[in-house]
């Protein structure tokens, strides 16, 4: 009770002080600008100046990683942070032994990409015990560290499928016929898209599915399975798609079966320029985007948000998802659709891809 | 000379120089006529196995193979026995036939070149992120053509005067050309320019109902035939396959001709790529890393054309691609995954490098490949 009176004594006392010497302050600021403003500013570069992010996707040259890779570079650059990226080019081993050789540098934060959901779990424990804050991007690995972002693979599945349900479903007067194209039967992303997708289109009875099989990310598979199902089952309503770049393959077949205003291509992905020239071009009905511009600055923030904090690493998870957005002919352009970046330089990478 | 020599040497007396001797560069055109046994059926051993399949050749046992299946697929697979789907199955090995032409070429010589696939994806890329930036499409197609002859030149030269192991030189240069793509067009994908109808015709359009790809495939085909079995170069490609050492004695000047091999194989990259980006619409860098050199080596394999060199011909890849396209067609009217696809795949190619090994046993002669 004392203890309070005198708290309120003391403020009064404060805002007297402030009321009889604004001018005088006042007169200051417009030199040095609020003092607020510079205190807030000060904090904010005392947690971050200096400080290393690192990160290390599967590969670069990806326009989903090259997205995240320089989205990551330049806000890190402007608040005076130290940028380091590894390029294991798809090797898991030498993505492994990059990790290894990044957390014992002890950056402050490691951004990553698991390409598996074990292959770099101990490693990215290790990090958190020294004291190296872990986000893990679209793919988590089995360890739950201190943030993931990404997309909501059940999710993205659940949303290409009810689309696809509207457009061959039950009362939609179609065949019900549709494709999917999956990435790899192992990735994370194909196996909870799979999921997603299925579980919707097994609740109509009028969908049926003529085709599921993956084409290795690679266009040239997807058309060539592509070119076989058009042909096999010339009334086809749909074909899902688990990756832009890949789809695009599938989306050609359907054309060159002069099939492509009667085949609704669907197709899911970072959403790049590469696929809004697809969408434009007709070549997909609509496009599901998970926005990699939008995920690039969620793993910055999240890191932002854990060294501002302040905390032990590893002592919290956070998860931040992205909201997929419908593209189609409509709203294929401007900011929706962001221009492939040329992949950051790699910091060092003679050691993180080591030749045989 | 110690015990196991001697009888390396003898078996190879008994296997050659016994029976009817094998020289591909002399026999090669009767070969087809059956007027030439297989060593193997000549041993002096009596090898069951070897008589069962020594009378005929790889790519007569994998044609044989492949009408087998074409028949049980035909009966047993609703879809499949189809005029359109005939030529959809031709259509779907195309890029790879041509692909596998130039493997074939650069295999019968005893060599090989790990960077086709990169050559083909590389200068295509670059040349199609070219066309936007105002390069107009037919110096973009030659810019293609040029990249890939340069790369072509490069290797042969590195194998033939540097004389550095084929299998090494191309394996480099496709990391290089990976690299060296990404540094000029710095694009994942390029896709196919929409207003130039004519550079994706090779690989959209259809020619009397017949897709273009099938028919360019039957046209380098018959080429590289004509070349390989008709033409004295084409000879000598057979001659140093089989031993290089004697067909430089014999005055074949072997470093010009490594150097032709690997610039046709670098123009059948170029081609492969031009029907590649007319189907498909763009071209992928990812392939580079992916296993479609692989595949490409196995239609080669598979098809008879042994990795000793010397042996099979054009036919080899157009039995081994038949043999795959084949299975990957009725395989995806089944809706067999494709990671059942590839276990299949792989034990074709274990079966076909088994067959290789019984119809045509390592010997001292044909041991020194990649010394």
């Amino acid at each position: 009770m004392v203890r309070e009176c005198t708290l309120t004594a003391l403020i009064r006392a404060l805002s007297v002080t402030a009321l009889v010497g604004g001018p005088v302050v006042a007169l200051a600021q417009e030199e040095a600008g609020t003092k607020t403003a510079h205190e807030l500013r000060a904090d904010y570069d005392k947690n971050l100046k200096g400080k290393t992010i690192a990160f290390l996707p599967i590969a670069t040259g990806v326009p989903l990683m090259d997205e995240w890779g320089s989205v990551i570079k330049t806000e890190a650059e402007w608040r005076g942070m130290n940028f380091v990226i590894r390029d294991p080019n798809n090797n898991p081993a030498a993505m492994q032994q990059a990790l290894t050789a990044l957390v014992d540098e002890k950056p402050d934060v490691i951004v990553v990409q698991n390409p598996s959901v074990t292959l770099l779990q101990k490693e990215l424990k290790r990090a958190e015990a020294q004291g190296t804050h872990v986000i893990q991007m679209n793919m988590s690995s089995n360890y739950k560290s201190d943030a993931f972002v990404g997309a909501d693979w059940f999710e993205v599945g659940r949303m290409l499928a009810e689309d696809v349900v509207k457009a061959c479903g039950t009362g939609s007067g179609a065949s019900g016929k549709v494709q999917i194209v999956q990435g790899e039967l192992t990735a994370a992303a194909s196996v909870d898209q799979i999921a997603g997708v299925m579980d919707t289109l097994n609740k109509d009875k009028a969908i049926k599915v003529v085709s599921n099989q993956a084409a290795q990310w690679d266009a040239n598979n997807a058309l060539n399975i592509t070119a076989t199902v058009i042909q096999q089952h010339p009334d086809l309503c749909a074909s899902i798609g688990f990756w832009g770049i890949m789809q695009s393959g599938a989306a050609q077949a359907i054309r060159n079966a002069g099939k492509i205003d009667q085949v609704k291509v669907y197709a899911s992905g970072e959403g790049s320029q590469l696929d809004c020239d697809q969408v434009n071009q007709g070549n997909f009905y609509k496009f599901l985007s998970y926005t990699a511009g939008e995920q690039g600055r969620d793993a910055f923030l999240a890191a932002v948000a854990l060294l501002e904090a302040d905390a032990k690493p590893g002592s919290s998870h956070k998860e931040y998802y992205t909201r997929p957005i419908w593209l189609d002919k409509s709203n294929a352009s401007g900011a929706n659709c962001y221009a492939v970046p040329k992949p950051p330089t790699p910091t060092t990478a003679a050691d993180a891809t080591p030749k045989k | 000379m110690t015990g196991p020599t001697k009888r390396k040497v003898a078996r190879r007396i008994s296997g050659h120089a016994a029976g009817p001797t094998v020289r591909p560069w002399v026999d090669h055109g009767r070969k087809y006529l059956g007027m030439v046994m297989q060593p193997g059926a000549a041993a002096g051993r009596f090898e069951p196995w070897r008589l069962a399949v020594g009378q005929l050749s790889q790519e007569q046992i994998v044609a044989a193979l492949t009408v087998v299946l074409l028949l049980g697929f035909s009966l047993g697979l609703q879809g499949f026995a189809t005029a359109a789907n005939f030529l959809d199955l031709l259509r779907s090995i195309s890029k790879l036939g041509i692909l596998g032409l130039g493997m074939g070429l650069i295999v019968i010589s005893r060599g090989i070149d790990l960077s086709e696939v990169a050559m083909m994806a590389g200068s295509w890329c670059v040349a199609l992120t070219a066309i936007p930036r105002g390069l107009p499409p037919f110096w973009a197609a030659v810019l293609a053509l040029t990249i890939c002859v340069a790369v072509g030149l490069f290797n042969g030269v590195m194998v033939a005067f540097v004389e550095a192991p084929a299998l090494f030189v191309t394996l480099a240069t496709a990391y290089v050309i990976y690299g060296a793509a990404y540094w000029f067009a710095s694009a994942f994908v390029a896709y196919a320019p929409l207003d130039a109808p004519w550079l994706v015709f090779a690989g959209r359009g259809t020619l009397l109902g017949i897709p273009m790809p099938i028919l360019v495939f039957a046209a380098a085909a018959l080429v590289v035939h004509a070349f390989l079995s008709r033409t004295s170069i084409g000879r000598f490609i057979y001659a140093q396959g089989d031993n290089p050492e004697a067909a430089r004695l014999t005055g074949v000047a072997l470093r010009p001709l490594t150097i032709l091999e690997y610039v046709l194989v670098a123009a059948l990259a170029w081609l492969a790529g031009l029907v590649w980006i007319g189907e498909t619409g763009s071209m992928q860098m990812a392939i580079v890393q992916g296993t479609t050199i692989f595949d490409v080596i196995l239609v080669v394999v598979l098809g008879g054309i042994s990795l000793v060199g010397g042996r099979g011909g054009v036919f080899s890849v157009v039995a081994g691609c038949a043999l795959i396209g084949t299975l990957l067609n009725a395989f995806t009217i089944m809706n067999v995954n494709s990671e059942v696809q590839n276990i299949i795949r792989g034990v074709v190619l274990l079966a076909a490098i088994i067959l290789d090994n019984l119809l045509h046993p390592r010997d001292e002669e044909t041991a020194r490949q990649g010394d």
